[in-house]
């Protein structure tokens, strides 16, 4: 299947745009996703660990099954105020 | 608590305007703190000319929404206010505002405190700081992955941001 993946903060130094396609076999849930991400660089895969995903504008677990289409979104350790 | 006075975005792009959280007033509450944040022009001894602040704009509203109604109800405050500006902001600039109104003011400076904790461990938002020499870095931040996915958990980790 095929899902978006959206880069937030500092994930878009490691892909260098602010959104990638994936190709996932199916069945998929989100750390196979993150798992396929992590094959770019030893760096990325650090920061993929300390990542929480959301879909829309919901959280998910590593355990949460995608569907075609879905678009994730990569939040690295947040820094607000 | 119910806020229905205060439906303005929580994540804004044009530059904070305190006035909009402070209307109307209560007249149930002899407190009002207030807190604003500041871009500072400097970090970690590097002189800092300015910040880009980013957001998942969608999931930020929805958890500052969220954090404001945990903080009403945890501290028992009637009114509980925050709002965060994303993209560039110059030294000096408000990054955040955060607004309680209690009857008294040991709560409402206990939730105030409470509300920009929350709002800074928590929300999506990331904040680049681009340095005198030329050179920019994501200031280091808090995980929000559940906990299995990170060995590194926001409770543990030294808070320089």
């Amino acid at each position: 299947m095929q899902i978006a993946v959206h880069c937030y903060g500092a994930t878009r130094l490691h892909t260098g745009s602010d959104t990638l396609m994936l190709s996932l076999p199916e069945p998929a849930t989100v750390a196979d996703a993150l798992a396929a991400l992590a094959s770019r660089s030893e760096a990325f895969a650090a920061l993929l660990k300390q990542c929480a995903v959301a879909i829309g504008d919901e959280l998910v677990r590593r355990t949460h099954p995608l569907k075609p289409g879905d678009e994730l979104a990569l939040l690295p350790p947040v820094a607000g105020g | 608590m119910d806020d229905l006075a205060f439906d303005a975005p929580r994540i804004q792009e044009r530059p904070l305007v305190l006035d909009e959280l402070l209307v109307p007033a209560r007249d149930d509450c002899g407190a009002l703190a207030i807190f604003a944040g500041t871009v500072r022009n400097h970090h970690d001894g590097k002189p800092v000319t300015h910040l880009i602040y980013t957001a998942h704009v969608r999931l930020a509203d929805k958890m500052i929404r969220a954090i404001e109604q945990e903080i009403g109800m945890r501290h028992g405050v009637p009114l509980c206010r925050v709002v965060h500006r994303i993209g560039r902001l110059a030294i000096g600039e408000v990054a955040i505002y955060a607004v309680v109104r209690a009857p008294h003011r040991a709560e409402a400076f206990a939730a105030l405190r409470a509300a920009v904790d929350a709002v800074k461990h928590r929300v999506p938002i990331w904040k680049e700081e681009f340095y005198a020499d030329g050179t920019s870095a994501f200031v280091t931040g808090c995980c929000i992955a559940e906990p299995e996915a990170a060995a590194h958990g926001d409770a543990h980790h030294s808070h320089s941001h």
